[in-house]
């Protein structure tokens, strides 16, 4: 069973939901990245929701402005699937500190698009175990195992298309 | 034959304008014209560079091309002269991200303020053209409808996505993004910025004379010289000594109290601010060493006096980008310190200490003695200078050919931007400039 799709999420944050063409850059770029869109979502979260999330990075001096910033609008979550999706999604996006990454990483979506080191863009998990539970985080429906038995074979094999309205692939 | 009495006929139109003098030269009589005389009016233009596709150009040809054939344009990487700016006298100008706002002055009527570009925030008003559905992005500098303004308007600041508008009697109008509380009104939870209609007004008993914006806050200053501040302040960027957002105008601690500062400066989160002495003091985000002469912390909640060698003089302007800072004495030498393209060499460079940026790069060489730095401004990752003879140095991270400069690469050291016209004032947005200047004659 090689070249098997894995799943990570993507987070679409704040600062560039609200600007039209940086939010299209960044979709062509995980679309030239051959990343197939399983599910997508818009949500507002709130400041309890915000602190689960990033639970693990409680205590540290950025905590209160990371939560602060991703409950400031509306964000977007994406299941990327890909047979790297983890690894690929980080790469492309570049590391977490836009100001470094601009000189470091320009092409990456970080570089090319972060305007502070907390607007950064986008985020992704940086585990397949972190992915999983990030995605039941957002999607709370969705069943992994059912998707690799009925889904998976699909997407591999390419048949589905890309819909532009909702952001997501669906199987033809 | 037809052309050269064409060219004949504007020539003599010229010459009746034309002032002679008469000159001794050598004992031989020699004839001097004035083209145009002393008195003759100097017509404020205006200048925009940097991404087009968010529209805040204000051209609305880049996005929608008249001839058919003709591909918009992404982004302008040379100074690009504003055609709105010479049917409008426009008396100052801000920029934000992917938005730019002009205070207009007409003939006849009173200052009105122009907003074009992003509006996904209402940040430069509400403007649909169909009942209950406003644009997102408007291509041309469109009016803002502001109610019961009686006043006139004197300054305008941007900051991520809202707009600050100071007026002569009716304190400070706030438009746009609210979700740290930078318009000083109370933060609605979900609330949908881009159907909003409302333009928040903030009045302090004290005359409010400026206003500044960082990326997610507000900062005013009175006329005696008190600081009060709005908004995000998760690095501490309000300087009202916490960590928590303000969503009401407050007045600043610190070491700031009872001094008259005079200037502020902030483009992302890091907060100088000048008093009348000469002294500098800093608040907010020091990831990048940027406040080190204060503090050793990655933020600071409380303005703090930033000890500076007294071997640089008096300080008589500021600038921030988000990783360094930048400083401006009475002798036109300016200091940077911080992280980021500080404009000494061919490197991303770090430094601790404030360091000089040799004058000779402003233009100060053996031909031009008298040359010095009257003004500075600081971008994202981008700082400029304007010396005394009107021109714009640029050095920084070129974003979307947001330097102006021709080309898309970074520029490592100051390097004089094409404008004809001398500069006399210039604002950084995220990935696009704008400067207003006065021609030549």
């Amino acid at each position: 069973m090689e070249n098997i799709l894995n799943l990570t999420l993507a987070i679409i944050k704040p600062d560039v939901v609200k600007v039209p063409f940086t939010l299209q850059e960044i979709r062509k770029k995980i679309l030239t990245a051959g990343f197939y869109i399983v599910e997508s979502r818009a949500v507002n979260l709130s400041c309890q929701q915000v602190e689960n999330f990033y639970s693990e990075h409680t205590g540290r001096f950025f905590h209160k402005r990371l939560v602060t910033f991703m409950k400031s609008g509306p964000i977007h979550a994406h299941i990327l699937a890909h047979p790297e999706a983890v690894q690929l999604w980080r790469k492309i996006m570049g590391p977490t500190k836009s100001f470094v990454t601009q000189y470091e990483a320009p092409d990456t979506i970080r570089g090319s698009f972060g305007l502070t080191d907390t607007r950064n863009c986008t985020h992704g998990s940086d585990s397949q175990m972190s992915a999983m539970r990030e995605i039941q985080f957002f999607f709370p429906q969705f069943n992994y195992e059912e998707w690799l038995e009925k889904q998976e074979p699909m997407f591999r094999k390419g048949l589905c298309s890309i819909d532009y309205s909702t952001f997501t692939h669906n199987i033809k | 034959m037809k052309k050269l009495m064409h060219r004949f006929s504007i020539r003599s139109l010229c010459l009746e304008k034309l002032v002679t003098f008469r000159i001794q030269f050598d004992g031989v009589d020699l004839v001097m014209y004035q083209y145009a005389s002393a008195k003759s009016d100097k017509r404020n233009r205006v200048f925009t560079w940097g991404l087009a596709e968010h529209g805040a150009l204000g051209e609305r040809q880049f996005l929608k091309p008249i001839h058919k054939a003709r591909r918009p344009v992404e982004y302008m990487h040379r100074p690009y002269r504003l055609g709105f700016a010479e049917e409008n006298d426009i008396t100052d100008i801000a920029a934000g991200y992917g938005f730019t706002v002009f205070i207009a002055k007409g003939k006849k009527t009173s200052s009105q303020v122009f907003g074009t570009g992003l509006n996904t925030d209402s940040q430069i008003g509400y403007h649909a053209v169909r009942k209950d559905h406003p644009l997102e992005l408007i291509a041309e500098p469109v009016p803002i409808h502001l109610p019961n303004i009686k006043s006139s308007i004197t300054g305008i600041a941007c900051g991520r996505a809202h707009t600050l508008i100071l007026t002569e009697k009716d304190g400070v109008l706030t438009l746009g993004n609210n979700a740290y509380g930078q318009c000083g009104r109370h933060i609605i939870e979900d609330e949908d910025y881009q159907r909003q209609s409302t333009v928040h007004q903030i009045v302090i008993d004290d005359k409010i004379s400026q206003v500044y914006c960082g990326q997610d806050h507000s900062m005013f200053v009175t006329d005696r010289g008190s600081v009060w501040s709005c908004g995000w302040s998760a690095d501490g960027q309000t300087g009202v000594g916490h960590y928590n957002n303000t969503d009401r105008i407050t007045k600043c601690v610190g070491d700031i109290v009872g001094e008259n500062i005079i200037k502020l400066a902030c483009s992302a989160d890091c907060v100088l601010a000048l008093n009348d002495k000469g002294q500098v003091f800093g608040w907010g985000n020091s990831e990048y060493g940027q406040l080190r002469l204060a503090t050793s912390e990655m933020q600071l909640h409380t303005p703090r006096h930033l000890r500076l060698p007294r071997t640089f003089g008096k300080i008589v302007d500021v600038a921030a980008s988000g990783t360094a800072c930048l400083i401006l004495n009475d002798a036109g030498e300016v200091f940077v310190w911080g992280y980021g393209i500080l404009g000494k060499g061919p490197v991303v460079d770090r430094s601790q200490e404030p360091t000089a940026i040799p004058l000779t790069l402003f233009g100060c060489n053996e031909f031009n003695q008298d040359v010095k730095v009257v003004s500075i401004y600081g971008g994202l990752s981008q700082f400029a200078a304007v010396t005394n003879n009107g021109d714009l140095y640029i050095w920084g991270r070129n974003r979307s050919g947001s330097l102006g400069l021709g080309h898309l690469n970074n520029q490592f050291f100051p390097i004089k931007v094409n404008i004809s016209g001398y500069v006399k004032k210039f604002c950084f947005g995220v990935d696009h400039c704008v400067a207003l200047c006065k021609s030549y004659v």
